[in-house]
C-alpha cells in the first residue's frame, strides 16, 4: 500500500490511461478508498492538476461511505476544500451519505444563457451603453441589494416553489421559462422549516443580484456554429447576440451549507464515520441530518434558480428599453444548468444522490427530463471561458451516464491562484487590453479584474475539446464575450 | 511584541490564511483582522468611528478548531446582514469551547474580496513555545 505523496505531482506516474481521455487512480493506492478516482483529461489538463492538490482531494472523495462506481473529476478540475472543484460522486439511497462539502457554500450556483433574435451586426453601435445599462440596473458585489425585497411568506413561497412561482404569482418571465431550467427551476424536497433564520435574513433582499467573485453576467456573440444539427435545435446561429448570467444562491446559500456542516461535524462520532477531511462532513441521506440537510439545499437550490430568474427579468427590462418590444430582442433561455449540487437521479439501475460541486449534469437525447425541444440533441451545456476568452455550448451525450454520471466541467478552471495572477496581471492593462479587443468591462475594482485574468484559467477550448473526446457531450458553437459585468 | 500576525498563503481557487497569536484570545482576535483586511484589500485597517454600534458575539463549539471557524463565520454572516466589516475585535472571554467578544465595523461602499465562508478544510491549531498558529481554507 502506498502513501499519499506530499508532493502532488508525484501522483502522475500512479494514475493510468482507462479510455479515450480517461484516467484512474486505482482503488489499491489508498487503504481507505472505495472505489476507484478517475479524471476526465488529456495528458496537459493531467500535468497541471496534479501540480495542486486536486488529486489528493479526489482520492479523499472516495472514501466517503456508500460511495458508488468512482469518483471522478472533470478537465477543469482543481483544488478546492473538501471536493475537488469540478469533482464528482454518487452514493446509493438510502443510507450512502450526502456531504455539503462535495456541494459547496454557494448552492446551485449555476450558468443559464439567454438568446435573442438579434444580430451583433446590427447592435453593436450601442452595446456599450446597453452593458452600461445592464450594468446599473442588476446590483453586483457588496451593499448592493436587489430591488425585491420578498415578504417572509414570499420567502417561503420563493424557495418551496422557486421560478415557476415568480412566474405565476409575481409575472418575471412567462411560462415557457419553466420548462428550459433544469427541475424546471424547482426542487420538490424544499423544505423552510429546515431553512435557518439567520440564512433567510442573508437572503431577504439578495434575490435579483450578481454577487462578487467570479460571477459575473456577459453579452456575447455567437461567433462559430460548430454542430449545424444540435444548433438550431437551441435556437443559436452565428452572430447572434446571447447573455450569460452565472451566479447562485447567495448569503442564503452560503449560510445553508455553514449551518449543515457545523451540524453534520457533530454528528459524525455518532454515526460512526471517520473523516480524512474535515470539510467532507457528511451524513447518512436517511438520517435526521442528511434529512434537514437535503431539504435546506432544494430550498437553497431553488433560491439560486429564482435569484437567475430576477436577473433575466432584468435583462429583459434593459433589453426592452434600448431595442423596444419586438419578439426579435426579446431574450429567450436556452437552458439554465446548476453547477453546485446533489441531486437524487438513477444510475446504473441504482437510486444514487449524484454529488456535482463545479461540475454540470449533461444527459443525452432522450432523457425523460429534458424539454421536447431538445429531447433530440441531449442536454444544453455551458461552459464559459475567463474572462475576454470563448466559451461554448455543448449538449450531453447518452455515453455521459457511464463515464461521468451524466456529468460535464463547468468552464474552464482555475490554473493560477488569485494573488499568482495579481503578480503578473495589471488590472488597468487588462481593462484597456480588452476594451482594444471590443470588450466592454463593467467592473469597479482593477485589482478583481486581474484575479479573474485569462491566464489565471486552464485553455477553454483545450477543455471543451476533451468534454469532446471523453465521450460525454459535443461541442454546438462558440460564443465570444462583448461586454462583461462583474461583481 | 505583536500579540498576533497573519499571513494569506497560496492556494488555487481559494484563499488560505496562517494566523500566530500569543494566546488563543489573540490568535482569534488576528484571525478576524485578517478576514477584515482580506474583504477590504487594505490595511492598516480603518477604524470604525467612536459612535459606531458594538455588537455582541457569543459563541459555543464543538472544539477550539470549530470554534475558529465558527467564529469567522459568524464574522462573514454578519457582514452580509449589517453591510458592515469588522475592524474592531476584542474577545472578552475566551474557554476551549467557547467565547464571548464584542465587534465594531466599517461600512465600505465596495469589497475588495467576497467571502463566502470558512472551511474546516486543512484546519489546524497548534500550539508552541511562543503561542499558537492556525491555518484557516476560506471560500471566496
Amino acid at each position: 500500500m502506498e502513501t499519499l505523496p506530499e508532493v502532488p505531482h508525484q501522483l502522475e506516474p500512479l494514475i493510468r490511461q482507462i479510455g479515450p481521455a480517461l484516467y484512474e487512480l486505482g482503488q489499491g493506492f489508498r487503504e481507505d478508498m472505495r472505489v476507484p478516482a478517475r479524471i476526465v483529461a488529456d495528458s496537459e489538463l493531467l500535468q497541471q492538476m496534479v501540480q495542486d492538490r486536486s488529486v489528493p482531494q479526489l482520492v479523499n472523495v472516495t472514501t466517503l461511505p456508500g460511495i458508488q462506481g468512482f469518483a471522478i473529476g472533470m478537465p477543469d478540475m482543481h483544488e478546492g476544500y473538501g471536493f475537488p472543484v469540478g469533482g464528482v460522486a454518487g452514493t446509493a439511497l438510502p443510507d450512502g451519505v450526502i456531504s455539503p462539502g462535495g456541494i459547496g457554500f454557494d448552492i446551485n450556483c449555476g450558468v443559464r444563457l439567454l438568446a435573442t433574435g438579434l444580430r451583433h451586426e446590427d447592435v453593436k453601435e450601442v452595446l456599450p451603453e446597453v452593458a452600461h445599462d445592464l450594468a446599473r440596473s442588476i446590483p453586483t458585489g457588496f451593499g448592493r441589494h436587489g430591488r425585491l425585497s420578498l415578504a417572509p411568506e414570499q420567502m417561503d413561497r420563493v424557495l418551496t416553489e422557486g421560478v415557476p412561482y415568480l412566474v405565476d404569482e409575481l409575472g418575471l418571465g412567462g411560462p415557457e421559462d419553466v420548462d428550459y431550467l433544469e427541475a424546471s427551476g424547482c426542487l420538490d424536497g424544499a423544505d423552510t422549516a429546515k431553512v435557518s433564520v439567520r440564512a433567510r435574513e442573508r437572503g431577504h433582499d439578495q434575490l435579483g443580484t450578481l454577487g462578487g467573485g467570479n460571477h459575473f453576467l456577459e453579452v456575447q456573440r455567437v461567433e462559430r456554429v460548430l454542430d449545424p444539427e444540435a444548433a438550431p435545435a437551441l435556437g443559436l446561429f452565428e452572430g447572434q447576440l446571447t447573455v450569460l448570467i452565472h451566479t447562485g444562491s447567495r448569503g442564503l446559500g452560503h449560510q445553508v451549507c455553514t449551518d449543515a456542516v457545523r451540524t453534520m461535524d457533530r454528528a459524525l462520532a455518532r454515526e460512526g464515520i471517520r473523516l480524512v477531511d474535515r470539510q467532507l462532513a457528511c451524513a447518512p441521506l436517511s438520517s435526521a441530518e442528511g434529512q434537514d440537510y437535503f431539504a435546506a439545499m432544494c430550498a437553497a437550490a431553488n433560491f439560486a434558480w429564482a435569484n437567475r430568474q430576477v436577473l433575466t427579468h432584468r435583462v429583459r427590462e434593459v433589453f426592452r428599453r434600448w431595442f423596444g418590444d419586438r419578439s426579435a430582442a426579446w431574450p429567450r433561455i436556452v437552458y439554465d444548468v446548476a453547477h453546485n449540487i446533489a441531486k437524487l437521479e438513477p444510475h446504473g439501475g441504482q437510486r444514487l444522490c449524484v454529488h456535482r460541486k463545479g461540475a454540470t449534469r449533461a444527459f443525452g437525447p432522450g432523457h425523460p427530463e429534458l424539454p421536447a425541444a431538445y429531447h433530440q440533441v441531449g442536454q444544453p451545456v455551458f461552459i464559459p471561458g475567463s474572462m475576454g476568452t470563448a466559451s461554448f455550448v455543448l449538449v450531453g451525450k447518452a455515453a455521459a451516464e457511464a463515464i461521468s454520471l451524466s456529468s460535464a466541467c463547468h468552464g474552464a478552471g482555475r490554473r493560477l491562484s488569485r494573488a499568482a495572477s495579481k503578480r503578473q496581471v495589471v488590472g488597468s492593462e487588462l481593462r484597456a487590453a480588452l476594451n482594444r479587443q471590443g470588450i466592454a468591462v463593467e467592473c469597479p475594482s482593477n485589482a478583481e479584474l486581474a484575479e479573474e485574468a485569462p491566464l489565471a484559467y486552464k485553455d477553454v477550448e483545450r477543455v471543451v475539446d476533451v468534454v469532446e473526446a471523453a465521450g460525454i457531450a459535443r461541442k454546438v458553437a462558440r460564443l465570444v464575450p462583448l461586454a462583461v459585468l462583474k461583481g | 511584541m505583536e500579540s498576533g500576525t497573519h499571513q494569506f498563503e497560496p492556494h488555487v481557487s481559494e484563499v488560505q490564511l496562517r494566523i500566530s497569536g500569543t494566546g488563543l484570545p489573540e490568535l482569534f482576535e488576528e484571525a478576524g483582522y485578517a478576514l477584515a483586511e482580506l474583504m477590504l484589500g487594505e490595511a492598516p485597517l480603518p477604524q470604525p468611528s467612536p459612535e459606531s454600534a458594538v455588537e455582541r458575539v457569543a459563541l459555543v463549539a464543538a472544539d477550539t478548531e470549530a470554534l475558529l471557524v465558527d467564529w469567522l463565520n459568524e464574522l462573514i454572516a454578519r457582514s452580509d446582514l449589517t453591510k458592515r466589516v469588522y475592524t474592531d475585535l476584542v474577545v472578552d472571554e475566551f474557554q476551549e469551547r467557547s467565547l464571548r467578544a464584542h465587534v465594531r465595523g466599517v461600512s465600505p461602499l465596495v469589497l475588495k474580496t467576497a467571502v463566502k465562508a470558512a472551511t474546516f478544510h486543512g484546519l489546524e491549531l497548534n500550539e508552541h513555545d511562543d503561542g499558537f498558529t492556525a491555518t484557516v481554507v476560506l471560500d471566496v
